[in-house]
């Protein structure tokens, strides 16, 4: 059995990466999140139900224990400012020699949007974290146990929401209104 | 800027943060105790600061109760106003304990494969009913004031009695039973609330309330 789990966990540990990423800055943290979504994964296995798709209950774990994990973080430490996520990201390929990107991409748009979704709610960047991974919105429903249609409308709403700041956080910078 | 931007600009971020991606599960299989007992110590580790203080909360309740219980059976019914007034007391807090200890058990028995909104729900509502529990223990209050009554001050028409020890355990009551039921998520935003119920060993509970309250937004809005 436990072959199995790790064969499936290997095929799809792209998803424990997103997740930790998104929900974790710090990649000692975001290694030991990746740790105890395992270990949930593990121990939840028995109530695995082969009816629905292995992806979609990894997604339910991985995210309920992300979930907790932030807010645990949050109580212990206050919020973490997402530079420090940035700052990650901004590592060499090796995680020692930090990698330069010029100024003006630290206020592109592609990072602006990592920016806005990392301040989004627990259950709010769940739900974008599925939807830019083009989940549809009936799996997305199925993973956060909501209506499809609460679905449609929140990520509507939301997407409206990124939009504006983003375009907001432009205009600051350059001076456009 | 529109959707198909927004979706472009994730991937964009995704690719440029393609990392190995060595997630190493072969270590993992062959050290899976190891790993789940280091896990287990860092979550004791993170929890420590708030364990610490439940932790004297129920030793110190548990002495207490014991306190009160060797008062209560001590006194032989000799006298039934302390006696019924300490054995009450003792109730509501063996009460009190036995309800926080299930409510920790519980916490840790979440089940993190149910949909994400069920299971958050079932956390918060636990963390919060945490104060379900505590503020039953406002109803002994009124308790304090009877411990000493006797039959001698009720038939002997002790002025002292009637003008202040009836009233102040009326009052007590009163306000009891007006905290209990008004110490709840509703009022949770109400300055007396926060005033009361403040201070750093409240605030997961609070916190576990303003959750509650974003998850049903989430849910229906």
């Amino acid at each position: 059995m436990q072959e199995q789990f790790l064969q499936q966990i290997e095929a799809n540990k792209g998803i424990l990466f997103k997740i930790s990423r998104s929900f974790c800055h710090g990649r000692a943290d975001q290694e030991d999140l990746r740790q105890e979504m395992l270990l949930r994964l593990w121990k939840g296995l028995p109530r695995y139900d082969p009816a629905f798709a292995f992806t979609t209950w990894m997604y339910r774990v991985a995210l309920n224990v992300a979930i907790s994990w932030q807010r645990q973080a949050k109580r212990n430490s206050g919020t973490v400012p997402f530079m420090d996520m940035h700052g990650e990201m901004a590592d060499g390929a090796d995680g020692t020699h930090p990698r330069q990107y010029p100024l003006e991409d630290q206020h592109s748009p592609m990072i602006l949007l990592q920016k806005h979704v990392a301040a989004l709610k627990e259950l709010e960047k769940a739900l974008m974290l599925l939807y830019f991974e083009e989940k549809s919105y009936r799996e997305i429903a199925e993973i956060m146990g909501i209506t499809e249609t609460n679905v449609a409308t929140k990520v509507s709403r939301i997407k409206e929401k990124l939009k504006q700041a983003i375009l907001n956080d432009k205009n600051l910078v350059y001076g456009r209104s | 800027m529109d959707d198909l931007e927004l979706n472009t600009l994730w991937k964009e971020y995704d690719r440029r943060l393609e990392e190995s991606r060595v997630l190493n599960l072969q270590t993992w299989a062959v050290h899976r105790q190891t790993f789940e007992w280091l896990q287990t110590q860092k979550v004791r580790s993170r929890l420590r600061p708030m364990g610490v203080f439940k932790g004297w909360a129920v030793f110190l309740g548990v002495i207490w109760v014991l306190f009160l219980g060797l008062l209560a059976v001590g006194d032989h019914g000799k006298h039934p106003w302390f006696t019924g007034s300490i054995g009450i007391i003792f109730l509501f807090n063996v009460y009190a304990i036995v309800a926080y200890l299930r409510q920790i058990a519980l916490i840790r028995q979440i089940d993190y494969t149910d949909h994400i909104v069920e299971t958050q729900e079932k956390l918060a509502a636990l963390q919060a009913s945490t104060l379900r529990s505590t503020r039953i223990l406002f109803l002994q209050t009124p308790f304090f004031s009877t411990w000493f009554w006797s039959q001698r001050m009720i038939t002997g028409n002790a002025v002292g009695f009637w003008a202040i020890s009836v009233p102040v355990a009326l009052l007590l009551t009163l306000v009891a039973i007006w905290l209990y039921r008004n110490i709840t998520l509703a009022n949770a935003n109400k300055k007396w609330f926060r005033r009361l119920i403040g201070g750093i060993e409240w605030s997961p509970i609070l916190r576990a309330m303003e959750y509650l309250k974003e998850i049903d937004e989430f849910k229906y809005r």
